[in-house]
């Protein structure tokens, strides 16, 4: 059972992992909460599905097409509505990514209808000493977890991604090194849509497609950095972990219908005791 | 007091006397519209209580709502209390949830409590499922039938009034003072002296009554709820709208948003529901970003209006 649990959780977590680490780039640069973050999953997804569906793309494949596009969507929300807000209250930043949010939603209910979509590519388990290892599950870790190595080596040793680490220890001192801030701020909200857009092409492949399927992304990102402390890039990698082996754990009690009631006890433990996460404080 | 207190105070005197008469001469349809728009001024109005003034979005107001409903229902249906002590039963209930929830999360600055209040309602909608010995699960929860709707009508109108009023009792108060201090700058609230947490979660407590209130009188009046009939985002974003588009921390600014809002809504967009979402995130990116102070804070900057309309 035990072990059943970790593998589950293992899986499960990287996904969260690679989505958070989205929100938490975009948190980390401007300080933004973006609400649509979720949303922009969703619309991963539903790229993956089209790709699968009307092109009979392997759903695996399309994980870049889906990050690209969702890059140039990204970048251009960017460059459209959210720079606006970057240096007002944060009301105002959350305000507008919850206004986006609900128009993506229902742009996509008008463009794809609420019917469920499932991406049936490849279904059941590999059987190991006991242990029951999904294969979509299995895979789309793989995925995920080289997706998120990728995004870390790019933040670590590339010129661009230490310029965005720069700009999210203080702008200010970035600016005077010359590096463009608004340029750095589109690619970080582009990468950070390609992240959540990845996400959702792999999810394609586990879960039942609908626009509504990104809402809860929003709200699990945000608790996975928090449990990881805010701004803390690598703290996304353990909160994603925590927060999926925590679910799994507490699916062996309770029934699955709880599994966000799960999450949001979970946040509201960690804001009580260790508001800084878990981690501690900014480490970029 | 001044001349144009005094007509302004009349003005309100005659249009409440107005609305006290009106079910005895409107239609069902217009006391029925009425009651709504008496229940949207209440909602927008304790959505600004919290966000308007301290600047914590909450982006589960409806959670009140719902809870509200769900705890009036259940003391009618169950306890059997008369509707009006089950209503406020609502309102307290929703307080108690307001404290579990600002407690932890109003400590921190930043946007903690707003995703907090995000996650809430998918919590609430998934436990009312979970514990179907109480609340009959996605069955949803029937209410004796009873006819009293003119007299919801008069306690929802009275809810409006008392919503309104607090606000303008905080808004011309030290408290809001303090709110609006922390709002415009929390550090320095801080550094003056104020005791952030405490008066934030203040503001939560009373933004919370009102729609638990609400709900438990929207329960009783339809007679029947469900899971997705109390919790819908809907509700929490027409809130929002309502708000933003009168003016955001003024006293007048939820009333203006909801009756303009709801009239339209009526008027135009019952036509087109399928949109109506997307209408709805567009109201409120350009509200952010073209005039952030609603209706109402354009006009004060134009005519020079005092600070507590």
């Amino acid at each position: 059972m035990v072990g059943q649990v970790l593998i589950s959780g293992v899986l499960s977590g990287a996904l969260y992992a690679m989505v958070a680490l989205g929100l938490a780039l975009i948190y980390g640069v401007m300080r933004v909460i973006n609400i649509a973050h979720g949303p922009l999953l969703m619309l991963g997804a539903y790229t993956t599905y089209f790709l699968y569906s009307r092109a009979g793309m392997n759903p695996f494949l399309t994980v870049p097409i889906a990050m690209a596009a969702l890059f140039v969507v990204g970048v251009l929300l960017q460059r459209t509505l959210v720079f606006r807000v970057v240096d007002a209250p944060e009301l105002s930043s959350l305000l507008l990514t919850f206004g986006i949010s609900i128009a993506l939603v229902n742009l996509a209910q008008l463009a794809f209808t609420s019917d469920l979509r499932a991406v049936e590519f490849i279904t059941g388990a590999w059987v190991i000493g006991g242990l029951a290892l999904s294969k979509p599950r299995f895979i789309a870790f793989l995925f995920a977890a080289a997706v998120t190595a990728l995004a870390f080596l790019f933040l670590k040793y590339t010129r661009l991604g230490k310029a965005i680490r720069a700009t999210s220890q203080s702008r200010e001192v970035a600016l005077v090194c010359g590096i463009n801030v608004a340029r750095i701020h589109l690619l970080t909200f582009g990468l950070a849509s390609a992240l959540a857009a990845g996400g959702g092409a792999l999810l394609a492949v586990i879960v039942a497609v609908q626009p509504e399927m990104g809402g809860v992304w929003t709200f699990k990102s945000f608790l996975v950095i928090v449990l990881g402390g805010a701004g803390n890039y690598p703290g996304a990698l353990l909160g994603g972990l925590l927060l999926g082996l925590v679910e799994q754990l507490a699916s062996l009690f309770l029934t699955t219908q709880l599994s966000e009631v799960v999450a949001y006890v979970l946040l509201v433990l960690v804001l009580l005791v260790r508001p800084a996460g878990l981690l501690g404080g900014r480490q970029t | 007091m001044t001349r144009a207190r005094g007509a302004v105070l009349g003005a309100l005197a005659v249009v409440v006397a107005a609305l006290v008469v009106y079910p005895a001469f409107g239609t069902g349809y217009g006391v029925r519209a009425t009651l709504q728009v008496f229940m949207w001024i209440a909602l927008a109005g304790s959505w600004n209580l919290i966000s308007g003034l301290t600047g914590y979005v909450s982006f589960g107001h409806v959670a009140f709502f719902g809870i509200g409903a769900y705890a009036g229902s259940i003391l009618i249906a169950t306890a059997g209390w008369s509707w009006p002590l089950a209503a406020l039963g609502g309102g307290i209930v929703a307080c108690v949830l307001a404290l579990v929830i600002g407690y932890p999360c109003l400590r921190l600055k930043g946007p903690y409590f707003a995703i907090a209040m995000l996650g809430l309602n998918e919590v609430l909608r998934a436990l009312v499922s979970y514990f179907e010995g109480l609340t009959g699960g996605g069955n949803g929860l029937s209410l004796p039938t009873l006819d009293a709707t003119t007299s919801i009508y008069y306690v929802m109108g009275g809810l409006a009034i008392a919503v309104t009023a607090v606000t303008y009792l905080i808004i011309t108060s030290r408290f809001g003072l303090r709110l609006m201090t922390i709002r415009e700058d929390e550090i320095a609230a801080e550094a003056m002296g104020i005791d952030t947490f405490r008066h934030k979660l203040g503001a939560f407590l009373l933004s919370a009554a009102g729609p638990g209130i609400a709900g438990a009188l929207t329960a009783r009046d339809q007679g029947y709820i469900e899971p997705i009939s109390v919790f819908p985002l809907v509700v929490t974003v027409t809130m929002i709208v309502m708000v933003l588009f009168g003016g955001k921390g003024t006293v007048w600014g939820p009333v203006l948003g909801a009756i303009a809002l709801f009239v339209i809504q009526e008027i135009v967009w019952a036509r087109y529901p399928y949109v109506h979402p997307l209408l709805f995130g567009a109201i409120i990116i350009a509200v952010v970003l073209a005039m952030p102070r609603g209706v109402l804070g354009l006009l004060q900057l134009k005519y020079r209006l005092p600070r507590t309309i």
